[in-house]
């Protein structure tokens, strides 16, 4: 659609064995299963945590809880389950679809159940990588990278759930590139 | 340390902008400055003390005596005393491409900025300058705003020779880059950080205006000291065309205005459709002295009063701001001065400039009228006032004709007005109304229904042919187009933006679609650019597709610097 001056000298091949240049046909990998596995246990356990909470305050024997409270009780555990439930299985269909994939001269994520998003970010226009690595991401031997470009803070490219190794590699990939390492 | 000061004397055409090793002092004027900031800063601090000063004691009353005068002569010694320590606190010196810059009293700051990585030299004349012919020059970098440095008050010639010799040494750091690249073979070479210097963009810059300058039509230059001889006037704004902005952008007071005959009557309607319901007005105002509706009648008159005294403040602030606007060019920059009091420059680099955005909106519609801006790099979390933003080169209230030859001039061979638009699918108007319209209505129809209520029944049916009504015409305006050189977008509702682009300037490609768009072969785009994204929603998939590979193609390939 644009200019095809530099056709010639130009390569854009997937860096798996497959020739593969189009977006739509990019070799897409799924993240760590340890990444599911991560947010399942985390929202199982915050809606564990709260239902227990709610019990907690209903039954304990030291204060006496107003009957308005008492009653609604059910309820907000139906609630809370409700949320939790909703959580978890989004979660449980979601995580299996984060993809990623890395090309020679841009990297692309794929998320979303109901919305698929799709987004590629050339490695010409990365201004910096980092890598971000909670408690439970270093526990699981996980890693969060982020791409920063001047599209500005709310379009920062983030592959989350990647091993450590991976990611370190891919970082390493974007900081070798020729064009990030120039000047 | 040896310290000069820097006055009017050396002021002519042979000003010397390296002041050498030693650190120079301000004007005096400057004091001047510094008092009016602190002054200002510790305003903004004590806005918040004026209700509780009021509450507490009757300050009119105590006004005149004895202790209110210590109380503002204190206030006013110390403003004074704080701008002298500042004045005194504050060094500079312009010395091996450096401007370094020493500040503050308890934390002292120390700025360091190479003349490469200034991206904007701002200069500002303040009207207590003006007289005396000092300048306050703002030297802004691509980073953040805190990187942003003062240099307080020069003299004017010595603030233009600044800015000429920051603007050189960008030249020439291009130029070097341009030959180093030639010689890898290579095109221009993106850094990995905005700290870099400039960089080669083959196709703007000079030669770009070489090559366009034949084609330009005569354009009046203007008589006025401050427009440089090398520099070509653009446009320039009379107060017609000032007064026609700022009534423009503040439209909210032409329909309360407008409905004014009606406020009383559509008040009984509301009173009376409420009391219906069992609401009475009376009982929530409470019982008071003042009967509800005088009450309402009181806070209408008020609201359209400061309604109208917003609007002449649109008109008066759009008459700050742009009075005597010329844009005009000199090289590959582009320059921007106005203001009534303070009298305001911008110098941008063609080449920065990411995306141009004609807005037209429905009143500028009626009056044939256009706002053209010029977008440059946003940094997230710098809200700066639009109309002062030096991101974003405004050219306020132009006529079609003359949006259409500013958008050419910037981004040649453009074409805003074009008939190609590819219009997004029919199937956005029913997604919305799905997504966000039918929960709501669905609920005032079940409400009406159930409570066999007829008048909330027509209102959810209403609410229906309205949001079906504006979302159509979304779906009419938005639009998609690319030619060779650029991608075009056309949205709005009842007014219209046109916006262009250049597809290797694209930070990132987004592509989105939902399972009812996929069943349908839809998807959206989503461009990030430098100066913030732009969506269009349901195109064709394949189209998407294309588009999206073909940008990233533009980008890759090309390797041309974004900035």
């Amino acid at each position: 659609m644009f200019s095809a001056s530099k056709a010639a000298e130009f390569s854009n091949e997937p860096l798996s064995q497959q020739d593969l240049p189009a977006l739509d046909l990019l070799a897409l990998t799924s993240v760590s299963k340890k990444y599911r596995t991560i947010n399942l246990g985390v929202c199982s356990t915050v809606t564990v945590l709260m239902l227990g909470a709610l019990s907690v305050a209903k039954y304990q024997p030291w204060f006496r809880v107003p009957d308005d409270l008492h009653n609604a009780y059910p309820y907000a555990c139906l609630v809370i389950f409700t949320l939790g439930f909703l959580w978890f299985t989004y979660h449980f269909f979601a995580d299996k679809k984060v993809k990623f994939a890395v090309r020679e001269q841009d990297v692309s994520k794929e998320s979303g159940l109901f919305f698929r998003q799709l987004s590629c970010q050339p490695i010409l226009r990365v201004q910096h990588v980092e890598l971000k690595r909670g408690p439970l991401d270093r526990w699981a031997g996980l890693a969060s990278l982020q791409v920063f470009s001047a599209g500005g803070e709310m379009h920062t490219f983030e592959i989350p759930g990647l091993e450590i190794d991976e990611a370190n590699q891919i970082r390493q990939f974007i900081l070798d590139h020729k064009d990030v390492s120039a000047r | 340390m040896e310290e000069q000061e820097i006055t009017s004397s050396n002021a002519g055409s042979s000003v010397k902008v390296e002041t050498g090793d030693a650190w120079q002092r301000l004007a005096i004027i400057a004091i001047l400055y510094f008092s009016a900031r602190n002054i200002k800063n510790s305003a903004q601090g004590l806005i918040y003390i004026i209700p509780a000063l009021a509450i507490g004691s009757n300050v009119l009353s105590k006004l005149n005596s004895p202790e209110a005068y210590i109380a503002i002569g204190t206030l006013v010694s110390l403003a004074v005393g704080s701008g002298l320590i500042s004045f005194f606190m504050y060094t500079f010196r312009v010395h091996n491409q450096h401007v370094e810059i020493q500040t503050g009293v308890f934390q002292r700051r120390y700025t360091n900025l190479p003349f490469w990585r200034i991206q904007n030299v701002k200069i500002e004349h303040p009207f207590y300058y003006r007289p005396f012919g000092y300048a306050l020059v703002v030297l802004d970098t691509a980073g953040s705003g805190k990187e942003e440095a003062n240099i307080v008050a020069v003299p004017v010639s010595y603030a233009n020779a600044l800015r000429k010799q920051v603007l050189a040494e960008n030249k020439k750091e291009e130029y070097s880059a341009a030959l180093s690249s030639s010689n890898l073979n290579d095109s221009s070479v993106q850094s990995p950080a905005q700290s870099s210097p400039e960089h080669l963009s083959s196709d703007n810059g000079a030669a770009r205006f070489g090559e366009l300058a034949g084609g330009m039509p005569e354009r009046n230059k203007l008589e006025g000291d401050s427009v440089e001889s090398d520099e070509e006037v653009l446009n320039t704004r009379s107060i017609g065309d000032i007064v026609i902005h700022g009534i423009t952008n503040n439209r909210v007071w032409i329909i309360l205005g407008a409905a004014a005959p009606f406020y009383d009557d559509a008040i009984g309607l509301v009173s009376d459709w409420l009391a219906d319901k069992g609401l009475q007005l009376n009982q929530i105002v409470g019982e008071q002295t003042v009967a509800w509706w005088q009450f309402g009648l009181y806070a209408f008159v008020i609201l359209m009063m400061i309604m109208a005294a917003m609007a002449l403040l649109s008109v008066g602030g759009a008459l700050f701001t742009f009075y005597g606007y010329t844009l005009s060019r000199s090289e590959d920059r582009y320059i921007r001065r106005s203001g009534l009091l303070n009298k305001q420059e911008v110098s941008m680099r063609a080449s920065r400039i990411q995306m141009i955005t004609a807005k037209q909106d429905w009143l500028d519609k009626i009056l044939k009228r256009v706002n053209l801006y010029f977008e440059q790099n946003s940094t997230a979390g710098q809200q700066v006032q639009e109309l002062m933003s030096p991101n974003k080169l405004i050219v306020p209230s132009v006529t079609e004709q003359e949006a259409v030859e500013l958008s050419q001039e910037v981004m040649p061979d453009c074409q805003l007005h074009r008939d190609d638009y590819l219009g997004i699918s029919k199937r956005f108007i029913l997604h919305w109304l799905v997504v966000a319209w039918s929960v709501p209505i669905l609920a005032l129809f079940i409400v009406g229904i159930v409570s066999s209520q007829l008048d909330i029944f027509l209102g959810s049916i209403g609410l229906l042919v309205a949001g079906s009504l504006l979302l159509t015409l979304r779906w009419w305006r938005w639009g998609i187009a690319a030619d060779g050189k650029y991608v075009y977008v056309r949205r709005g509702r009842i007014g219209v933006d046109y916006l262009c682009f250049e597809p290797y300037k694209i930070q990132q490609v987004i592509v989105k679609q939902s399972v009812f768009m996929r069943r349908h072969q839809l998807a959206s785009i989503k461009f990030v650019l430098a100066s913030g994204s732009v969506t269009v929603p349901f195109l064709p998939e394949h189209y998407v597709k294309a588009l999206a590979d073909s940008v990233l193609y533009e980008v890759e390939s090309t390797r041309k610097s974004w900035m």
